[in-house]
């Protein structure tokens, strides 16, 4: 050991310097050689003679110093470069082959490196704050297990009894989704912001990068006098200003007008509200534009209207913080009826984060993956039947003495070049896979704005590119490892025929990608399926012909009313506009409004836990006629419906089957904010319609008034006679004429809006379909490869065949048959694999199972058809075999 | 079975090159030749060339050491000595070998008697 161990060492010094050395043998070898030559003159040789005996008696010159060459030094390196050469001008010799190989690896490639850089940049870069792992959120859930219609929030009287008394939390801060406008005389323009408590930015690592944070002087009740911006906010609205920080602010609903005192780091995005997230704006994933300072009203100490996030201290889990909090809150439940019934969980922040990206994009990276083996599967038939063409090569090679080894690294290190020129036209395509990613799946995938394809693409494109080359590289070069150079130089058969032996192998590898393609077909196919169900799915309103835009009157309350009324008159007056209406609620925003109420009939909440949450939306009258959503009961509203006549409520079909299944809701009264309030009369009912989500059943929907309601943000909704984009800058220009300074953002068609909620199941759509089709064509040139190369290497057999009296019909049959075999036990293991892996697209799924038969049947069908015909051209090349090839 | 004979021929070159530096100090590449012609009393024909892949090998292990010098009519020589490590090692071959050809000699008589 120790002995092999320090020759290793001096081989290595022997690496460097090896010329000097070289020369330094050869003096030795001369000086030896002419000592002796001297020597045998002086016992009286002739010179010329003595010189010869000399060289005899030293020995071949040559070799010894190719031996002494070899043993002073590693020649491994060496050796690579010679062999990487070499692959090189084998490669260049065959460019159609080259090219062909590599393209099929980076096809594997770029799709599994472009998935992963998607990875890479949505789930594994952490959020900006410091230490995010010990940060959890601390949502409500009912302590009876039942689920919550809508999402509730914490009293500020909990969390700050929390804060002082959990042990097992460095600290615990309330936040809250704000949204406003900062007011420009030119339009105003959105922030979406958090309103935070004192702790909030010392608890989460929050850093400044201009001006400074809050300090304790900032939070208390009144107006707001500071704020901070977001980076992004900075750059968008202030040009990046350097001298924002001292300067006031004009903000829409507010008395004063703030200071700006810092910008935030950048890329630092929103902790979820889900109380907000109904809020037309509200989006979790944006970066945060404006800061707020907030301190718990001491007036409200009791209304649950905080998120929570805690902060655990090193080494304490999850559960032992939740027991601790759950403790803590049942004694607060015992101690206040208001806070019955409820307990809190804790959920780690980058779980939650990460949820809807993880959803897509690890469903996605196993489809990479298949395709990736599928490309690697091609690479590995087509190498193996190169090294069959070069058997003889390989034989000749191992005669003359060239080790096992050596041949071993000579065939994998041309599947390394392969692979490196695969990698590289991979990652080309990465980039441009991303580049078109980030345009499709905005919608689909959280936070896709924050990713560049930059050096992650090129990492993993390379390492995958390593994968692949000894994925590929691996059978063709274990079988050159395992040659036996005596059978091949004697059997000297044609070139390019393969054995029985590597007719298996083959067979198994094009068997093992048609499974690997259908489970991807199958993926695919279900999706398709998917989401042609949600096209037939009955929504209950129109989306086409309708243009929305979020609109808001920024100046003052009292100006609200005219604002509105005066604006709804010049835009329906528009050319083009057949109905405008304003909406708070607009179907498959994902907007509306949760409120609890009481109703007629239903017993008063025994807990706080048991009150009736029921969305509320807010209209103006042509709004149901606009949405095509038909009044089945009562009236609609009308524009006398307004804050000086009594209040009024329209409730959809669900509404009335769950609360009065045995009669009509039109005439009963509804109560918000508790039954000693005005009454809430029913005028009127409408149809059900899949407002929230097209895959969810229709539930109980309440419309109020707008002019009643006085929603601050909504949409407006306009109903055109032709393209609604044709309208948008009448419209624009319609509002500004009211006010200038109203802000008018989001202008998007109904069915834009309809795409959008689809966005993740369409992205996963079409990214599975075009990993099928290049899947399917690799695996089918696969096939046709391997029953072309069966058909070249029986030529004999069938001619001998065709020679005793087989008919053209029985040898195509023949042939048809081994296609058929590969084609049938690749499908029906691919069945197998899908009915597992199809199961992790169920969360996209609608009203289609994992197993839907229909759909495994369908692509079954589909790729033994499209196999059998990339069998066609080898079978009739077989029927053709001239008998009298068996005779020569 | 080349390899074989030259496994062979390499060790007992080794031991000859090791007992010859041990015995007459410094010596270059034909020195040593010279001296092994000499005791094998022309029995043993050399290819003396092998004599520098041993010395290779003797180097890269530790037991000898080398250094360019003169000659005695004035050439440019490589001079190798041995070490210490080279003397133990010395010790345990000849202890080795001595061992080996004892038995060898002994299973050689055996053969002789039947």
């Amino acid at each position: 050991m120790t002995s092999w161990f320090i020759r290793l060492v001096s081989r290595i010094r022997g690496l460097f310097g090896q010329e000097g050395a070289n020369s330094e043998f050869d003096l030795e070898t001369e000086t030896h050689l002419q000592l002796l030559t001297e020597r045998f003159v002086r016992q009286g040789m002739d010179p010329k003679d003595a010189w010869s005996a000399a060289r005899r008696q030293f020995g071949n010159a040559t070799l010894l110093r190719q031996r002494h060459r070899e043993s002073r030094t590693l020649l491994f390196f060496p050796n690579v470069f010679q062999d990487l050469r070499y692959g090189l001008r084998m490669l260049s010799k065959s460019p159609a082959f080259s090219m062909i190989a590599a393209l099929t690896l980076a096809l594997g490639i770029g799709a599994t490196s472009a998935v992963f850089s998607l990875i890479q940049g949505v789930l594994l870069t952490p959020p900006p704050y410091h230490e995010p792992q010990q940060l959890m959120l601390i949502p409500s859930v009912r302590t009876d297990g039942q689920k919550m219609d809508s999402p509730r929030g914490w009293a500020a009287q909990q969390w700050m009894e929390w804060n002082e008394k959990a042990g097992s939390f460095q600290g615990i801060a309330g936040y809250n989704w704000t949204f406003n406008f900062l007011i420009r005389n030119d339009g105003s323009q959105s922030m979406q912001g958090m309103e935070v408590s004192k702790d909030y930015f010392r608890l989460m690592g929050l850093k400044t990068a201009l001006g400074h944070s809050f300090d304790d002087s900032d939070f208390g009740q009144g107006h707001v006098k500071s704020i901070l911006i977001g980076y992004e906010f900075w750059q968008r609205a202030f040009g990046g200003d350097k001298e924002i920080i001292g300067k006031t602010v004009r903000i829409s609903r507010w008395d004063s007008s703030p200071v700006v005192i810092g910008v935030t780091e950048p890329g630092v995005r929103f902790l979820p509200s889900p109380g907000a997230a109904k809020e037309p704006n509200y989006d979790v994933n944006a970066t945060v534009d404006l800061w707020v300072p907030a301190d718990p009203d001491p007036k409200s100490l009791k209304s649950p209207d905080w998120n929570v996030v805690g902060r655990l201290r090193d080494g304490v889990t999850p559960q032992r913080g939740q027991q601790e909090l759950a403790a803590l809150t049942a004694r607060e439940a015992s101690a206040d009826k208001a806070f019955e019934g409820f307990s809190p969980t804790l959920e780690s922040l980058t779980d939650e984060m990460n949820r809807d990206g993880r959803r897509i994009l690890l469903p996605l990276l196993g489809a990479a993956t298949l395709v990736l083996l599928i490309a690697c599967g091609n690479a590995a038939a087509l190498l193996l039947v190169r090294g069959l063409q070069r058997q003889q090569e390989y034989a000749v090679r191992i005669a003359m003495g060239m080790g096992r080894i050596g041949l071993l690294r000579q065939v994998l290190s041309e599947s390394f070049l392969l692979a490196i020129l695969g990698g590289t036209l991979g990652v080309g395509l990465a980039v441009s896979a991303v580049k078109v990613f980030k345009v499709i799946a905005g919608h689909a995938v959280p936070r896709l704005d924050g990713l560049t394809a930059g050096w992650a693409v090129l990492g993993w494109g390379l390492g995958l590119a390593v994968f692949a080359a000894f994925f590929a590289g691996a059978i063709p070069a274990l079988r050159a490892y395992r040659l036996n150079p005596m059978e091949v130089l004697k059997d000297a058969g044609p070139k390019g025929t393969a054995g029985i032996g590597e007719r298996r192998l083959l067979r198994g590898v094009a068997m093992l990608q048609t499974a690997l393609t259908l489970a991807l077909l199958v993926g695919a196919g279900l999706l398709i399926r998917t989401m042609i169900k949600i096209a037939e799915v009955p929504s209950g309103y129109n989306t086409g012909l309708i243009l929305t835009m979020t609109v808001t009157e920024v100046q003052s309350r009292a100006n609200w009313g005219p604002f509105h009324r005066q604006a709804l008159e010049r835009v329906a007056a528009l050319p083009g506009v057949q109905y405008a209406a304003f909406a708070w609620g607009v179907p498959l925003t994902g907007n509306n409004w949760p409120a609890s109420m009481d109703i007629e009939g239903q017993p008063p909440p025994a807990k706080e836990s048991d009150t009736i949450a029921l969305p509320l939306r807010a209209v103006t009258p042509d709004y149901f006629k606009l949405m095509g959503m038909a009044l089945i009961d009562g009236r609609d509203f009308r524009s006398t419906d307004d804050d000086k006549a009594p209040t009024v409520a329209i409730v959809n079909q669900a509404f009335t089957r769950r609360y009065f299944p045995n009669g009509n809701s039109v005439g009963r009264k509804l109560w918000l904010g508790g039954r000693n309030r005005p009454a809430v009369q029913i005028v009127g009912e409408i149809v059900d319609g899949r407002t929230d989500d097209l895959t969810q059943a229709p539930a109980p929907e309440v419309y109020l008034p707008l002019w009643q309601a006085n929603a601050f943000s909504k949409h407006l909704v306009v109903r055109t006679m032709a393209d609604p984009r044709t309208v948008v800058v009448e419209v624009e220009r319609a509002l500004r004429s009211v006010d200038p300074t109203a802000a008018i953002e989001n202008v998007k068609t109904l069915e834009q809006i309809r795409d959008e909620s689809l966005a993740a199941r369409t992205f996963a759509m079409q990214l599975l379909t075009g990993f099928s089709v290049v899947g399917s064509v690799l695996t089918l040139v696969g096939i046709y490869g391997v029953i072309s190369l069966s058909v070249v290497s029986r030529r004999r057999e069938l001619a001998i065949r065709s020679a005793v009296g087989a008919q053209q019909s029985d040898i195509r049959r023949l042939i048809f048959g081994e296609g058929i075999r590969l084609i049938a036990g690749g499908v029906f293991a691919g069945i197998a694999l899908a009915v597992i892996l199809s199961r992790v697209l169920r969360s996209f799924l609608f009203e289609v199972q994992p197993s839907d038969p229909v759909t495994f049947i369908v692509v079954a069908a589909l790729f033994v058809g499209v196999g059998l015909l990339a069998c066609w051209a080898p079978v009739r090349r077989a029927g053709k075999v001239n008998p009298l090839e068996a005779l020569r | 079975m080349s390899a074989d004979k030259s496994e062979v021929l390499q060790g007992t070159l080794i031991i000859m090159i090791l007992k010859t530096l041990h015995a007459l100090g410094p010596l270059h590449g034909f020195g040593i030749a010279r001296r092994i012609e000499q005791v094998s009393e022309n029995v043993l024909t050399l290819n003396e060339g092998t004599v520098y892949t041993s010395l290779l090998r003797l180097q890269q292990q530790g037991w000898i050491e080398s250094a360019w010098g003169v000659s005695e009519n004035n050439r440019r020589a490589r001079f190798y000595s041995i070490t210490r490590q080279g003397r133990k090692q010395l010790t345990v071959e000849t202890e080795n070998w001595e061992r080996i050809s004892n038995v060898i000699g002994r299973v050689l008589r055996l053969e002789v008697q039947k």
